[in-house]
């Protein structure tokens, strides 16, 4: 079908009253379950699955599909306002976004979250809708080997996040690569690292690591300075509650980086929503001509991963509709629900089914709207939690913390383990180690081994199969250009003072 | 695609106008939301089916409260296995097993819980599958492919689940009934696997039969054989392995739902009905049809006999394969 016909017939669907209605749940359950830390839309959605028997699938793929992409767009308060990361993806906003907290520039946080997820979540339909039948097929050449680079890509991140020792930076990531570890050897299925302990057969979650580190390891380094009244400066008056005009300025490239990286990204199955937050992220202060201000409050590091973890949903959407194939927790769920619902997804679903997947399109540009218009307002009312003085604020963010892991696993074990990870969070903050690299190494430790191990068994052994592969070498040298990136900037510094 | 869903919507109604009376037990009922344990993440194989019974149970009135699904992942089953153990006595929760939880204790020696501490309930779902190749392969038999295997031994790829997955042993039992060799490379996610065959990075999987029907429809795949005793509704021109010249077993996977241990006679005589009762309505007939699913139904009785003759024949298959066996 021709695309305007199919947009226009789209949206006739879309803009039925109660399809509009459903659109609406979705956006708000997905934004609400994006603001709690623990519970995410995999579990939401599979709770909500039997009601939807009783709707038509076309308003019930809105509103399902709704939540998916609403809760990328609520992810990013807690990170911002508490360093609570709300969804996986979020981790990469608490750097940048809780330090403009702490200057007092909350609101533009929340403000360029909002208007970059706005942004990058239109680009990923308009993605969806040109190019999703072509570019599944060229997500396809991706496969183990260009998944390994592709995590090494990453990993070399690594440098960038690093605060003043790289050293310290390369230990904390050896950290997290070693506790992604833990758990059951993906092949050979016997146990690593477990102590005996039935509860770590199935690994560390990283949302408990996350809470923990980020989380718990603040309130733990606030309660020491024993601040009365209020934990946070809050800003005052409208203008300082929105992004000023400069700071959009400085987020143009971030809004473009963040749309197209994560898209990508988002249409390669094996890769996932927190990598293409990260590798964005790591884009944008590799070319950012202030890359020193990154980490203390640079508007751009929220703008580039929140575009980034809104785009990836568009992009996430094009394997799953036009091949039958789920590339995350979220499309895995909304794959059972076609199934259940009596759809064959698979390459045909598009062409039999138009009306239901022009629908999605259209209720996807409703929906990143109705985002904005309900998240924008909700930035002020949001900033008014820093009024909290400390001593409430502190341990409702504990309370807070600890439900949320518990919401995930329901094991009391895992609240202990939450504990853990506050206190290494602590020890970490006082002996100057920075958390991002361990929560990167984390994220993409499993990954990184499964798709290393696939690739040998492929070769049978030879590592020659990650440079023979074209993307698979051509992603493996732009990591190692990543890793001179530091060197880079010292020598054009001394540059500079030699100029002088 | 309006009728398509009317269509669909007054099928389902006159499945459930059939049969609508509730279940009777003789003393025991659930008297809050029933736990239904399983051990894959939503949206995986026994998360699914579990979601769909719990709509049938619902839809065909045939228990006095709700079935929620509960997520347990990890160690290959062990995980929701030993939660289930754990709770010993409790009359308000059973689980959705599946072959692993038989193969699964006998590789890891954490899975201590192995499905004979458990309380059998029902065996539901003989899942059957065929062997798939890309469309474009040169192969157009399970010969062929044999030939060419055996042409450059360890050379050609097939995609699949775990090592102790159904996809695995199919593999293994190829090979020493034929000599050939290829390469088994292990995705946890389904479709990673098929991603793989589709992409051109491997050879060829083992697939269900409903998931590999849209791609053959659309022209992506070729079937060449079919996991299964006799020839499935929805492949009649494909030979089994047997009328292929393979003479091997062919290995489903099993699914059915258990009890923890120690539940009361009587509970297990409700939960049996109930299941028994569940395999005959239409909306279930209609369910096995859609996933081209046998119909595996065993009642309580005859499922502990099943385990016995399961366990030791993957024993012997794992064994051959060379993966150690822990107990």
């Amino acid at each position: 079908m021709d695309i305007l016909t199919g947009l226009m017939h789209g949206f006739a669907v879309a803009l039925q009253p109660a399809n509009l209605l459903w659109c609406f749940v979705g956006v708000l359950l997905g934004t609400v379950v994006g603001v709690m830390p623990g519970l995410g839309p995999p579990a939401t959605i599979a709770m909500l699955l039997p009601l939807t028997f009783l709707m038509n699938p076309a308003g019930a793929m809105i509103m399902l599909a709704g939540i998916y992409y609403g809760a990328k767009y609520g992810g990013s308060t807690t990170s911002i306002l508490l360093n609570v990361p709300g969804e996986s993806a979020s981790v990469v906003t608490c750097l940048d976004g809780y330090a403009m907290a702490r200057k007092g520039r909350a609101g533009a946080a929340l403000g360029i979250a909002a208007i970059a997820s706005f942004v990058a979540g239109t680009v990923g339909v308009v993605g969806l809708m040109l190019v999703a039948p072509p570019l599944a097929k060229v997500a396809l050449a991706f496969s183990a080997p260009e998944y390994f680079s592709l995590m090494a890509l990453g990993l070399a991140m690594v440098v960038l996040l690093a605060g003043r020792s790289m050293l310290k930076a390369l230990l904390a990531m050896l950290v997290g690569l070693w506790i992604s570890g833990i758990g059951t050897d993906p092949f050979s299925t016997t146990s690593r690292f477990t102590f005996g302990r039935l509860e770590l057969l199935s690994g560390i979650d990283f949302v408990v690591v996350a809470i923990g580190v980020f989380a718990l390891g603040e309130v733990l380094a606030c309660m020491e300075t024993r601040a009365e009244g209020q934990a946070l400066p809050v800003p005052r008056g409208l203008r300082n509650l929105l992004p000023t005009v400069q700071d959009l300025k400085d987020c143009r490239f971030a809004f473009v980086n963040g749309s197209v990286l994560g898209f990508l990204i988002g249409v390669l199955p094996g890769a996932g929503s927190t990598i293409a937050s990260f590798i964005s992220y790591g884009v944008e202060k590799a070319v950012s001509r202030r890359p020193e201000e990154f980490g203390k409050g640079a508007v751009e590091g929220v703008a580039a991963p929140e575009g980034a973890n809104n785009s990836e949903t568009g992009g996430a959407l094009v394997p799953l509709l036009t091949l039958g194939i789920p590339g995350s927790g979220t499309t895995a769920v909304l794959l059972a629900a076609l199934v259940l619902w009596g759809f064959k997804p698979g390459p045909l679903f598009i062409s039999e089914n138009p009306g239901l997947f022009w629908g999605l399109v259209a209720s996807m540009y409703i929906g990143n709207v109705m985002l904005l218009v309900l998240n924008l307002p909700l930035v002020p009312l949001f900033a008014q939690v820093l009024r909290t003085p400390g001593y409430v604020l502190y341990p409702l963010i504990l309370g807070i913390s600890i439900v949320g892991v518990y919401s995930v696993s329901g094991s009391l074990f895992d609240v202990s383990l939450v504990v853990a990870f506050g206190l290494l969070g602590y020890v970490m903050r006082k002996l100057d180690y920075p958390a991002a690299p361990l929560i990167l190494g984390l994220v993409l430790g499993g990954g990184m081994e499964r798709a290393l191990r696939q690739s040998l068994m492929m070769s049978q052994g030879d590592l020659a199969i990650l440079v023979t592969r074209p993307i698979c070498a051509a992603l493996l040298a732009a990591a190692v250009l990543i890793l001179f990136v530091p060197l880079f900037n010292k020598l054009n510094a001394w540059r500079l003072q030699a100029l002088e | 695609m309006k009728l398509r869903i009317v269509s669909a919507a007054a099928a389902l109604l006159a499945a459930l106008g059939g049969l609508h009376s509730p279940a009777q037990g003789q003393g025991f009922k659930p008297t809050r939301a029933v736990e239904a344990v399983v051990h894959t993440g939503p949206g995986g194989g026994s998360d699914v089916l579990a979601r769909a019974v719990a709509l049938m149970m619902e839809k065909e009135k045939l228990l006095p409260v709700r079935m929620q699904v509960v997520n347990k992942p990890g160690g290959n089953g062990a995980v929701a296995a030993a939660y289930l153990a754990e709770k010993k006595g409790d009359q308000n929760t059973i689980g959705f097993f599946t072959g692993v939880w038989l193969t699964g204790p006998l590789t890891s020696s954490e899975a201590k819980v192995t499905l004979r501490d458990l309380t059998p309930i029902a065996r539901l779902v003989l899942e059957p599958a065929v062997i798939a190749v890309k469309s474009d392969a040169p192969y157009k038999s399970l010969q062929d492919f044999v030939a060419a295997a055996k042409k450059s031994p360890g050379q050609l790829k097939q995609s699949g689940g775990s090592v102790t997955s159904r996809d695995n042993i199919v593999r293994q039992l190829l090979q020493k009934h034929t000599g050939a060799q290829w390469a088994y490379i292990s995705f946890p996610g389904g479709g990673e696997r098929i991603a793989a065959l589709l992409g051109g990075h491997v050879n060829m999987m083992v697939i269900e039969p409903a998931e590999a029907g849209e791609h053959i429809r659309a022209g992506n795949m070729r079937v060449l054989a079919q996991v299964s005793e006799k020839r499935l509704p929805g492949f009649p021109n494909v030979p089994t392995l047997k009328e292929a010249g393979f003479d091997i077993p062919a290995v489903p996977q099993v699914r059915g739902v258990v009890a923890p241990p120690a539940i009361p006679k009587e509970n297990v005589a409700y939960w049996d009905d109930v299941f028994q009762k569940l395999t005959k309505t239409a909306s279930w007939q209609k369910f096995l049809a859609d996933n081209q699913f046998e119909d595996g139904y065993q009642n309580a009785a005859d499922l502990a006999k099943f385990y016995d003759e399961f366990t030791g024949r993957m024993r012997g298959i794992l064994q051959e394969a060379g993966i150690k066996l822990v107990r």
